[in-house]
């Protein structure tokens, strides 16, 4: 065998090789695969129940409240579990970022958010939205750093400040671009009653630092 | 109370005249007609009323501080009489006759008195526009026998010199704020102060109603919800561990071995040719 052949077949063990290492690595760069989307949306579009009859003192079917000022009754999530990923976390009341107009996700990426502004655990209608970091450039992983692995019926369990625990059973996991997520359906406050988790995810972008998509996973009370 | 002489009131451009009615939907009007959705206040101190909306009883026994609604009326005039609880409809003590009810709108009408203290009915369209995320909508309505006051949120003027039957509104930070009513310009509290919870992505509309002759002044409160808009994103990660796009360098890994591949292969190829 001549030194020339050697190194011709060297040259093709190599690049053997370096096919093998970029196709595995494109394999495990898959985006997490959309489940549910149809149940999700028809979550959303749900018509809620219809309001109580009208009280006594009225005639027909005309609804009378007496005009008190209003009270807040929400029930703030305080702990979210979610034992298929191994997530237990603090759960902190957020808004929006006066700045940006965006979800205020807490800037600890162990501690995710529930959105104060949507409806709480007392809710009998509308989407409990709770964002968490994937992860940060500073502080590594996030909470939800596993979260593209729910997969249907896995259960989670969230506390409120009420002292009570809720469960919920996953029916959807969706991946959407941040430019195309319709944000008006998971921050719906009508429709089934329904929680909705979500962090970053999809390609990264090392120069803005920015994920290019939303994971977006939708449970139902279970 | 004093007995009031027919009045009409005006419907002029986008102002409405009002209406209620539970089985009025499917009274003469086209199908096609856009309805609107109407609400009844009741800001008349120590009188509550039998409502008649187009001769029909509507509302029993409808209590001072009372919101009733809203009804989902078709475009159309309608005729509103109020009477004493019992009493017959041609004792009312407040009509108003071909009240516009104009199609797609949310109209609130308030049953109140006058700056002088006598009752009337006065149509409001509710600003039912969309709020951004985070914010409220205050709405408040001057509807009582009193002169202008200001409204105060946590001791500062927020609205200044309103008089009955005029609204100020404003789209501020969601949240709940100490609020009173002064008399305009001055420190004189005539109502409150009270806790005022504005919860995001709803209107919340404040009548003062009464009289501060009687010493009734109150407030009375309508919400409406449904106004929210979502945030505009949600940014949670700037770590890149999580990225699942395939880098630009793993793809020239790809090409290289192709091209190591090819080069190779036909460098065997020729050397086998050429031994033969």
């Amino acid at each position: 065998m001549t030194v020339r052949n050697r190194g011709a077949l060297a040259a093709m063990a190599a690049g053997a090789a370096a096919l093998t290492v970029a196709g595995l690595v494109a394999c495990a760069s898959r985006p997490a695969e959309t489940v549910g989307a149809a149940e999700a949306s028809a979550l959303a579009s749900a018509t809620p129940t219809p309001a109580a009859p009208a009280s006594a003192g009225t005639t027909g079917r005309v609804p009378v409240n007496t005009g008190t000022l209003p009270a807040d009754a929400t029930v703030p999530p305080t702990r979210l579990r979610v034992p298929a990923i191994g997530v237990t976390a603090t759960v902190n009341p957020v808004g929006v970022n006066a700045r940006t107009g965006e979800f205020d996700v807490p800037p600890s990426v162990d501690q995710v958010g529930w959105y104060r502004y949507g409806p709480g655990l007392e809710a009998t209608t509308g989407s409990v939205v709770i964002a968490g970091h994937v992860d940060s450039a500073e502080q590594g992983k996030g909470a939800f750093f596993r979260l593209r692995e729910l997969d249907r019926s896995d259960l989670l369990t969230v506390s409120g400040a009420d002292g009570r625990e809720r469960r919920y059973r996953v029916v959807a996991r969706e991946e959407y671009a941040k430019t195309k997520i319709p944000l008006d359906r998971y921050f719906a406050r009508d429709g089934r009653p329904r929680l909705t988790l979500i962090t970053c995810g999809g390609p990264f972008d090392p120069k803005t630092r920015h994920y290019r998509d939303n994971i977006v996973v939708t449970a139902v009370p279970a | 109370m004093q007995l009031v002489s027919i009045r009409r009131v005006a419907a002029g451009g986008a102002v409405a005249a009002l209406a209620l009615a539970g089985g009025l939907a499917t009274a003469a009007t086209p199908a096609y007609a856009a309805s609107s959705k109407v609400s009844v206040v009741h800001g008349i101190p120590d009188t509550p009323v039998d409502v008649y909306v187009n001769g029909k009883k509507t509302l029993d026994n409808f209590k001072p501080g009372d919101v009733a609604g809203p009804l989902s009326l078709p475009e159309g005039d309608y005729d509103i009489a109020l009477t004493k609880p019992g009493e017959a409809l041609d004792q009312a003590i407040l009509k108003v006759d071909d009240a516009k009810v104009p199609g797609g709108a949310n109209i609130s009408l308030a049953a109140h008195l006058s700056a002088d203290g006598k009752p009337q009915i006065t149509p409001f369209v509710n600003d039912v526009s969309k709020v951004g995320a985070g914010k409220a909508r205050l709405i408040v309505r001057h509807t009582a026998a009193a002169p202008a006051v200001d409204v105060r949120a946590g001791g500062q003027p927020v609205f200044q010199g309103l008089t009955n039957p005029k609204e100020a509104k404003a789209d501020i930070d969601a949240g709940t704020v100490k609020a009173d009513v002064v008399l305009a310009g001055t420190d004189t509290v005539a109502i409150g102060p009270a806790d005022l919870t504005l919860k995001e992505g709803t209107a919340t509309i404040v009548y003062a109603i009464g009289s501060a002759e009687d010493k009734n002044l109150k407030l009375v409160a309508q919400t409406i919800s449904g106004l929210h808009s979502a945030p505009g994103g949600v940014p949670s990660g700037t770590g890149g561990q999580a990225g699942t796009g395939v880098q630009t360098w793993w793809y020239l890994l790809a090409g290289v071995g192709v091209l190591l591949l090819v080069v190779g292969g036909a460098r065997v190829a020729t050397v086998r040719t050429g031994r033969r």
